[in-house]
């Protein structure tokens, strides 16, 4: 199937794309892209942490105002987000009255809540806070844990416990993650396989919508241009098709290569050193998988796109075909990225090993859990098995698609060219 | 022998046949008009000669063998809809279309430079297409056709959108292929371009061949009993005239068919007798237009 013709299809598709302004420009801009939308995610949390509240604490005994005020004023400062706080000795019965007299600062945020910290609380650790919004999280985690020490504090005061004893008391419980994997040693887990994985999952489903959509339009714009027409007087619709995926999908691989080549170097050198919780367990195998496993997608997908872009001669009216195929990479695009919680849920084992999915579930699961040899061989067996039907397909569609212009096909029609002997 | 041969081809679209059992004979350094009016089935035809359409049954014989996608790298094909990559410069267009027929190295890139330099365009081959003017950009799609010296070219509708400097150019270009020995081969509804340029012709209609053979024989053939007239006067009393089986008025030119070839004599001394002031008095000779309309009845002039 590849030969002379089909080596200088991909020898130009290789010039326009892989030597191109544009390839360095996407190249370069993806990664800043990607950059762009975890900073945006923590500029967001960050902002919502950094409003200023001003709360008032009030309590039934002057004690425990005092012993919060001492706790309070060794919370952390930053600058963006100060919590400040006044503090009043307040009866249980003059709740409401004070209520009132605030209320129309509190609606207007200069107050943004009271709390109010009763006797009874000394006993059962129940506060009642009043305020426009009270479910506001970030703001009550970053208070609750002083209250907590000073009614524990005092709780225990005169219950003859010893400072050790207090502390154990207090503190909460730390899980350490430790990764059980075949290879019998077992190492504490850091946080840099996740990040990995939420990486790989993310470089995939950006690469193949860009490349497929890219893929779809150059294929349109062939059959508006007519030059499709002077193309086949050349070659057969199937090298035509073939040199273009191929074209395509090396151009792809050299650009994810690129991409991550920071963790080939990573890995094999020693020039950069981690620190421990972002250790990766990472070995060049599994980067080997991951480009082989993107090779077998691109070619999946591209023929699909392909596909769609030579059934219409518009984009506009390739929009209503691409859909379902944004579906196969999207869904599990979510399935991938919620899988970071629990990488063995059992959605994720599932559709790790269908058909589409599996191209996109597969590089992320194997980052964050090990997958038995035999599941990772069946899962490339049935991925390259879709990978020639749809190439198969494809071409069947392809050929019939791109010589057909004027009006927009019915999906009824599309189905007949299957067996139009053309 | 024969340089193509093209055997029963049929080819259905949705149950409706584009093609009917189409057969003819392209002689070894022949221009070829494989003529009919628009939706005939010229196109269909020709792609599956040129092996983009499968077709349904029947086969095309290249000297003795069938086509193959090797055919392909000995035609210069030049089809109706045709483009090119904009983005694309001159230059690297026609040596990328060259190499997808084989053709490849700096005798080609020569031969290119000497085109362009023919059709005045040297200073543009670093141009990209888009930045042509449309006559620009058909003259790229001549030189891209021969630049890789087939030996057949096959043209769909070549002179469809050329403006007249660019149609005497590619008759330049077909009339020297033809001193060169090579076999041409296009489709055309124009009867008048098919008339003057192609010696062999085979007429579509409804997807069925109703005529082939070599123009002369052809015209001989049907302008036995065909006076071509150029007169001033009343010709309606020929209606009535036993021997005259048709009269057909094209405005300056009227065409009169009678029963039998030696007839003509006749209708001239009718004509003279009647007062009629004939200017011109043409027997045995007939339109390839007339032929069409004789075979394919009146709504032939729908293409013009």
């Amino acid at each position: 199937m590849v030969n002379r013709r089909t080596f200088s299809i991909v020898k130009r598709e290789l010039k326009v794309k892989l030597f191109s302004r544009t390839f360095i420009i996407m190249t370069l801009l993806i990664p800043i892209f990607m950059l762009g939308i975890m900073g945006l995610q923590t500029f967001l949390f960050q902002y919502s942490d950094g409003e200023n509240a001003f709360l008032i604490v009030a309590s039934e005994s002057q004690n425990v105002l005092d012993n919060i005020q001492t706790e309070l004023s060794k919370m952390p400062k930053n600058k963006d987000g100060n919590v400040e706080f006044m503090f009043e000795k307040l009866d249980k019965q003059k709740i409401e009255t004070r209520l009132n007299n605030i209320r129309a600062d509190i609606l207007e945020e200069k107050i943004t809540g009271l709390i109010f910290i009763s006797d009874q609380a000394l006993k059962n650790k129940q506060v009642e806070y009043f305020s426009k919004n009270p479910n506001n999280n970030i703001l009550l985690n970053k208070i609750k844990p002083p209250i907590n020490k000073v009614l524990t504090d005092m709780y225990f005061v005169g219950k003859q416990l010893s400072r050790e004893e207090l502390e154990f008391a207090k503190d909460d419980v730390d899980f350490n993650g430790f990764r059980i994997s075949a290879d019998k040693e077992i190492k504490e887990e850091g946080i840099g396989n996740t990040i990995l994985s939420f990486l790989f999952t993310f470089l995939l489903y950006m690469s193949l919508l860009f490349t497929g959509q890219m893929t779809m339009s150059a294929v349109i714009e062939e059959k508006s241009n007519k030059i499709v027409e002077v193309l086949l007087s050349s070659v057969s619709s199937r090298e035509l098709m073939t040199g273009k995926i191929i074209g395509t999908a090396i151009t792809a691989l050299v650009q994810m290569a690129i991409w991550l080549s920071p963790l080939i170097i990573l890995i094999s050198t020693t020039w950069f050193v981690l620190p421990p919780e972002f250790t990766l367990k990472l070995s060049i195998w599994h980067l080997l998988f991951f480009m082989l496993n993107y090779f077998i997608a691109l070619i999946t997908f591209l023929g699909l796109f392909a596909t769609v872009g030579s059934i219409f001669d518009n984009p506009q009216d390739a929009q209503s075909g691409i859909w379902p195929i944004m579906m196969l990479i999207i869904i599990p695009f979510f399935i991938a990225i919620g899988m970071q919680t629990n990488p063995e849920n059992q959605i994720a084992r599932i559709a790790s090993f269908v058909p589409f999915a599996s191209l996109i579930i597969m590089p992320a699961r194997i980052t964050l859990v090990d997958i038995p040899l035999l599941q990772l061989v069946l899962s490339i067996i049935t991925n390259i098995a879709v990978m020639i039907l749809i190439f198969i397909l494809a071409g069947k569609i392809y050929r019939v698609g791109i010589l057909i212009t004027g009006k927009k096909p019915k999906w009824s029609e599309v189905v007949k060219w299957f067996k139009y002997n053309y | 022998m024969y340089a193509l041969e093209v055997k029963n081809l049929s080819k259905n679209f949705n149950g409706i046949k584009a093609v009917d059992d189409a057969s003819f004979i392209v002689p070894e350094g022949s221009v070829f008009g494989l003529i009919g009016r628009n939706g005939a089935g010229k196109t269909t035809t020709i792609r599956m000669m040129m092996n983009i359409y499968v077709p349904d049954s029947g086969e095309v014989i290249l000297r003795g063998t069938k086509i193959g996608q090797e055919f392909k790298d000995k035609v210069g094909y030049l089809p109706e809809e045709r483009g090119l990559y904009k983005k694309m410069k001159v230059m690297d267009t026609l040596l990328f279309l060259a190499e997808l027929k084989g053709k490849t190295g700096k005798e080609v890139e020569r031969k290119a430079l000497n085109y362009l330099k023919r059709f005045d365009l040297a200073e543009r081959k670093n141009s990209k297409i888009e930045d042509l003017s449309k006559g620009n950009q058909q003259k790229i799609q001549f030189i891209a056709a021969i630049l890789h010296d087939p030996e057949f070219l096959i043209f769909d509708e070549p002179f469809a959108g050329l403006d007249p400097i660019n149609t005497d150019l590619l008759k330049d270009i077909i009339l020297e292929k033809k001193e060169e020995g090579k076999v041409i081969i296009f489709s055309t509804h124009l009867m008048d371009f098919a008339e003057k340029l192609s010696d062999h012709i085979a007429m579509i209609d409804h997807g069925k061949i109703i005529l082939q053979g070599s123009l002369s024989e052809i015209k001989s053939e049907f302008a036995q009993r065909n006076v071509t007239l150029e007169a001033v006067g009343d010709l309606s009393f020929l209606d009535s005239e036993a021997f005259v089986e048709k009269v057909e008025n094209f405005g300056n030119t009227v065409a009169i068919k009678v029963k039998e070839a030696s007839q003509t004599q006749d209708l001239l001394k009718l004509l003279i007798q009647n007062d009629v002031k004939v200017n011109k008095f043409a027997a045995n000779e007939i339109s390839l237009h007339e032929i069409f309309v004789t075979l394919a009845g009146k709504d032939s002039n729908n293409g013009k």
